[in-house]
């Protein structure tokens, strides 16, 4: 760790200071998280005009494309925390790729769920094997690859960097997935279905998408700090900070 | 807004059984999510407790004459 | 003080590697007799159809080979951890990438080829077509050092835990789907007479890749999952 972290950041990558500042900031984030959330819902479930193709199922798109979107973000920073974990041996790397891994995992669990759902009514199949959809599982089965492969060690710090490492050659793989099987689909062609979403979109459908987007950033952030101090009070149970959090419960 | 109109809501256009669901998924997974470390947490806290508490316990028991605890 | 050169230390861990499996007959013949085995369950579960057993029978093959390989993947390094000689061979002075290459040729040679010289039998047993057998055959060579490489990479990352064949299972499909796709997709061309040269030129590519990074990565993570 180096000259090119600045000091504060290398503070606040000190477990004890972490815990505190996550803890300070966490229900802002939540109270944000549900403000905008709320907003959206209104705006996408009351306001918004129904599609004149699909009707009111395109409504599940205000949480279908924000919990994609977030499956790819999540694991975006879950890789980046990783290499920093790997390369710098930063402990609140660590913490953050793992605890990212299941909020990671709980989001594309939703987008395949909602995916389904909504493509029953539209395209009359719970399940097409398409490339974003394909994708989209093998992000699944990565997710879980990294929580297991973490959970089967058991020095904490270990498995933190071991499934690190998973998770790096799952950001190659995920883009190798999605061109062969586009390139699968080309082969097999008549048991293809198009998917696609409205590519106009029109704006009384698009501010809630956007709110409903933030929303799920700013839900996304209070998970994860709160994971983050669990897995914190977790790992230095031994030290000093974390007595003094359990003897003196009222404090936070 | 009149009982009309929120059954109108509700029927989401005929495909309340697709929407709805979706819906409730989104919510539960992610109610689950943002509570189960929460319940790990206390329950960390509570083993600590339990654990300063024993070791205190033992320390006063190995020297008779209570002393303050270091 | 002198060192044994490169070549002779790579030499002597395939002949070591081979001289161990060769005491293990039996272990060699377990991934054949798996595949076997699925391959005759599938007439009895879909029916004695030519037509239809003749349209599967190359993603049949493959993914009977892919499982064998995998069920034989834990093996990889098992016994080296237990004595403990890998982490003499991650101190020694050779570069542990390359001595890992050889491991990793050792465990090809002794699970994989003897997949791939019945792969003809299996596929016959399914009734496909004679003609297409020389690129199953090719898509199975280029394909099954890649799985080789990269389950060796995993194995490595799980070399510190408890074994757990599930959770390597679950690692490796999503590592494997394009293998399977590229190498499925060059059999079906060349079943439906289309030109299926583009796909096996897609595994080949990606294979000498592989080769070039897949020992490294292992290295590194054998690093990882050994030190604590």
């Amino acid at each position: 760790m180096s000259k090119w972290i600045p000091l504060w950041l290398h503070k606040l990558s000190s477990p004890p200071t972490f815990y505190r500042f996550a803890g300070a900031l966490r229900p802002w984030l939540l109270a944000l998280a549900l403000l905008t959330g709320a907003i959206a819902l209104y705006g996408g479930l009351v306001l918004a005009p129904a599609d004149y193709q699909q009707g009111d199922a395109y409504r599940i798109i205000f949480i279908h494309v924000p919990s994609a979107w977030m499956s790819l973000f999540i694991y975006g920073v879950m890789g980046f925390a990783a290499f920093l974990a790997l390369v710098w041996r930063i402990k609140l790397a660590e913490v953050v790729a793992m605890t990212s891994a299941p909020i990671g995992a709980a989001f594309t669990f939703i987008t395949l769920v909602t995916g389904s759902l909504w493509g029953k009514p539209m395209w009359g199949t719970w399940w097409t094997w398409d490339a974003r959809l394909t994708s989209e599982l093998v992000l699944l089965f990565l997710y879980l690859g990294v929580i297991g492969l973490y959970h089967a060690f058991e020095d904490r710090r270990q498995g933190a960097r071991a499934a690190a490492f998973l998770a790096l050659i799952g950001i190659i793989n995920v883009p190798i997935v999605h061109f062969s099987v586009n390139w699968w689909n080309t082969l097999h062609q008549g048991s293809t279905i198009r998917l696609l979403g409205p590519s106009t979109i029109a704006p009384g459908m698009l501010w809630p998408l956007l709110t409903m987007m933030l929303a799920t950033k700013f839900y996304y952030l209070a998970s994860l700090f709160g994971r983050v101090r669990t897995d914190l009070l977790d790992l230095e149970s031994g030290k000093d900070w974390v007595r003094t959090i359990a003897t003196g419960s009222t404090l936070q | 807004m009149n009982g009309g109109s929120l059954q109108h809501f509700f029927a989401m256009g005929g495909y309340a059984g697709y929407l709805w669901p979706a819906y409730a998924v989104f919510f539960i997974v992610l109610l689950a999510d943002f509570f189960a470390p929460l319940l790990r947490r206390r329950r960390l806290l509570r083993e600590l407790r339990a654990r300063l508490g024993r070791k205190a316990a033992r320390q006063s028991r190995q020297a008779p004459t209570p002393t303050e605890p270091a | 003080m002198s060192r044994p050169g490169l070549t002779t230390a790579c030499a002597a861990m395939l002949r070591r590697d081979l001289t161990l499996a060769w005491r293990r007959r039996g272990d060699i013949a377990m991934p054949v007799l798996y595949a076997l085995i699925v391959t005759m369950l599938f007439p009895f579960a879909l029916g004695p159809e030519d037509t239809l057993l003749e349209r599967i029978a190359g993603g049949v093959v493959l993914v009977t080979i892919l499982l064998a390989m995998l069920l034989a993947l834990d093996t990889m390094f098992s016994s080296d951890i237990e004595d403990g000689s890998l982490e003499q061979l991650v101190l020694a002075p050779q570069p542990l990438a390359l001595m890992l290459a050889m491991k990793i040729l050792a465990h090809w040679l002794t699970t994989a080829l003897p997949l791939i010289v019945i792969s003809p039998l299996l596929a016959g047993m399914l009734h496909l077509p004679t003609s297409v057998m020389p690129v199953l055959m090719l898509a199975l060579l280029l394909s099954t050092p890649m799985l080789s490489l990269l389950g060796a990479i995993l194995v490595a990352l799980t070399a510190g835990t408890r074994r757990s064949g599930m959770l390597l299972a679950l690692m490796l499909l999503p590592l494997c789907v394009p293998v399977v796709i590229f190498a499925a997709g060059a059999v079906a061309a060349s079943q439906q007479g289309l030109p299926w040269l583009a796909p096996i030129a897609w595994l080949g590519a990606a294979l000498v890749l592989l080769l070039v990074l897949a020992p490294l990565a292992c290295a590194a993570a054998l690093r990882i999952a050994l030190d604590a």
